[in-house]
């Protein structure tokens, strides 16, 4: 009995080490009085699908959402959304980003972190916390979804003329990866407080 | 009639936007930074049936070469080349040119060797389940199909059995076409129709075999002929006659065979990727059954039938129109029917005439928002100018992809009662 008690020991402890490995992926700091969002260890250009469809040289729309949860992990304050349309130039291998939402943006000539951090720097910029007390605990959670291109209809796409499941369609789309897998990221930080992140850059 | 061209106009109008075509393209070429290189050469590759493709794709894809960088463009033409040579997959794959800011496209196509396909899977709740499924395997070109199907909705028996079909899609050009199908069915009857038919005009079992050759006039437009040869197998009859008397007499076999030709076009612009897309598709069928053909049943039956849809963003219209003539004495099968799972939804086509019409017109327009479809039918069945009545029925559902949910409700005065209607590809 003894021995499987501290096996669970170890598995808490290791759990928890790795749950705040995983909350260190979203930093949030103060720059003035904004908020500057970073995922150093987050690479959403880095790999998978969506890179492969950028070296295909097709347009991957990304969408950020940015939750902030102040008071209690429950009581959303402020929550932020935005499309950023990244491309990938075959001859430069540099990356092209445009910012859909109004203020439209475009910029190119990036790497892959360099294009990443253009995405964070934006929704950093967009962020407005007014209103949120200076010593009020408060949360993060960031997700990042890669819209993926159309892999073609399983069932036919409504048309006139097209129908049927086809069964190998089916086993082709049963045995790709989980959407979830390929391309989505969900980030969680917090708790922070305005107070101690201003302590922290006086520190830093 | 009238009234529907009305309601086209009504539910057309929010389709109608501002923003230019030109304006959708620039907006997309901007998205992507590959739009500033010159499309160096076009390659088609991984299938032998790329032989096949039509000269005005062969041209379009031609006219690609010299132009800008374009992906929805490309995959426009992927997906017309998918189309065409109706293969499983088109991919465009892009890579650097030999020279600056020069790329190459090359559309990989893929087929399926072998395939199972549910071609058709919908639940009525007046007359139950019909599907349709079938097992295909291509070999060099040719294509062997053997399908299972219990169909309760398209004619007014339901027919249960067997299909083998042999299809080559290339004789010699890639304008020519032979396909030879073997149809082997049982049929079941309504009480309705078995009162008021004839019991010489009720059958048990039909066997068809269809030798027929397809010949691409010009594209979109394709001209199918040949023959079908059918035999029925009629259980005989007490001399008293009556429905309940079937069966019970000797049977005996009749022919109906008949000459097959059938005009078609189907022409797409655009695709599911862009912003507006729109498909129509049109066929007119003659069938003509001699006694040269040794036929127990001489008639000749004209078909015409067309559907339109337009789509822009998430809105859709769809607007269908049928016209048909039927001269002779011609088996049931060959008679018109409304009242199934796409024409005068929520109408029994029992209620309407269950021996089926020598006469048919009908029209229908469906607008579909997102997955929410809202629709109305008109049409009429019958065999003599007095019987002539045209019934309207409308409903409500949902239609994501070929899927749909939908309920219906026939315009009567008095009790009304609705038809559920859910499946794939009806």
């Amino acid at each position: 009995m003894r021995a499987i008690k501290s096996w669970w020991l170890i598995l808490a402890f290791v759990s928890g080490f790795a749950f705040a490995m995983v909350a260190e992926d979203l930093l949030v700091n103060l720059r003035g009085d904004r908020l500057q969002l970073s995922a150093p260890h987050v690479h959403f250009l880095g790999g998978g699908k969506p890179l492969a469809l950028l070296h295909n040289a097709e347009a991957v729309p990304f969408d950020f959402q940015v939750t902030v949860f102040a008071g209690t992990q429950r009581h959303m304050f402020t929550r932020l959304t935005d499309e950023f349309v990244v491309s990938y130039g075959l001859w430069e291998e540099k990356f092209q980003v445009v910012k859909t939402q109004s203020p439209r943006k475009t910029i190119d000539h990036l790497s892959g972190p360099q294009a990443e951090q253009w995405c964070w720097d934006q929704m950093s910029q967009a962020m407005d916390l007014g209103g949120l007390g200076s010593a009020e605990p408060f949360w993060m959670h960031v997700e990042i979804r890669a819209q993926d291109a159309k892999d073609g209809s399983l069932f036919g796409r409504g048309n006139i003329s097209e129908s049927g499941i086809s069964l190998g369609s089916l086993i082709e789309a049963f045995s790709k990866p989980a959407r979830l897998q390929q391309s989505h990221w969900a980030l969680d930080a917090g708790p922070y407080t305005l107070d101690e992140l201003k302590r922290s850059r006086r520190g830093g | 009639m009238k009234r529907l061209w009305c309601l086209a106009l009504v539910l057309a109008a929010p389709l109608a936007g501002c923003s230019t075509p030109d304006d959708d393209e620039k907006m997309a070429q901007e998205l992507n930074v590959n739009s500033r290189y010159i499309i160096e050469t076009v390659h088609v590759s991984g299938n032998t049936l790329a032989g096949n493709m039509s000269d005005p794709l062969r041209t379009d894809l031609d006219k690609v070469v010299g132009s800008k960088f374009d992906d929805s463009m490309l995959k426009n033409l992927a997906e017309r080349i998918k189309s065409e040579l109706r293969v499983s997959d088109v991919t465009v794959n892009v890579t650097r040119g030999t020279e600056p800011d020069h790329v190459i496209v090359n559309f990989e196509v893929r087929e399926r060797s072998f395939d199972m396909v549910v071609g058709k899977f919908a639940y009525d709740s007046r007359e139950g389940w019909t599907g349709d499924a079938s097992a295909n395997t291509t070999i060099q070109g040719n294509t062997f199909t053997v399908g299972l199907l219990s169909d309760g909705d398209s004619l007014i028996e339901r027919y249960t059995g067997v299909k083998a079909k042999f299809e080559r899609k290339n004789v010699g050009t890639k304008r020519l076409r032979v396909r030879f199908e073997f149809d082997d069915y049982h049929e079941q009857w309504n009480r309705a129709t078995l009162d008021e038919a004839s019991p010489n005009d009720i059958y048990r079992s039909r066997q068809v075999f269809t030798p027929e050759a397809t010949v691409v006039l010009w594209q979109p437009l394709e001209w199918s002929f040949g023959v079908t040869f059918a035999r029925l197998s009629v259980p005989g009859a007490l001399p008293t006659g009556g429905a309940s008397t079937i069966g019970f007499g000797a049977a005996k076999t009749e022919s109906s065979n008949a000459v097959v030709n059938t005009l078609r076009y189907h022409q797409r612009w655009g695709s599911e990727h862009d912003e507006k897309e729109q498909e129509a598709t049109a066929s007119y069928v003659m069938t003509a059954a001699s006694s040269v053909l040794g036929t127990d049943d001489v008639f000749t039956r004209h078909e015409a039938q067309a559907r339109y849809r337009y789509r822009r963003a998430h809105s859709t219209v769809e607007i269908g129109f049928l016209a048909g003539i039927l001269s002779g004495n011609a088996p049931l099968y060959e008679r018109f029917v409304l009242g199934d799972a796409t024409t005068l939804r929520g109408w029994s086509r029992f209620d309407l005439d269950p021996l089926g019409g020598s006469r048919v017109v009908h029209g229908s327009i469906d607008y579909r928002y997102r997955f929410i479809q809202a629709f109305y039918d008109t049409g009429a069945v019958w065999d003599r100018p007095e019987e002539r009545e045209q019934k309207q029925s409308v409903g409500v559902g949902f239609k994501k992809q070929n899927f749909q949910l939908a309920v219906a409700f026939p315009l009567r005065a008095g009790r009304v009662d609705p038809i559920f209607y859910a499946g794939m590809n009806f």
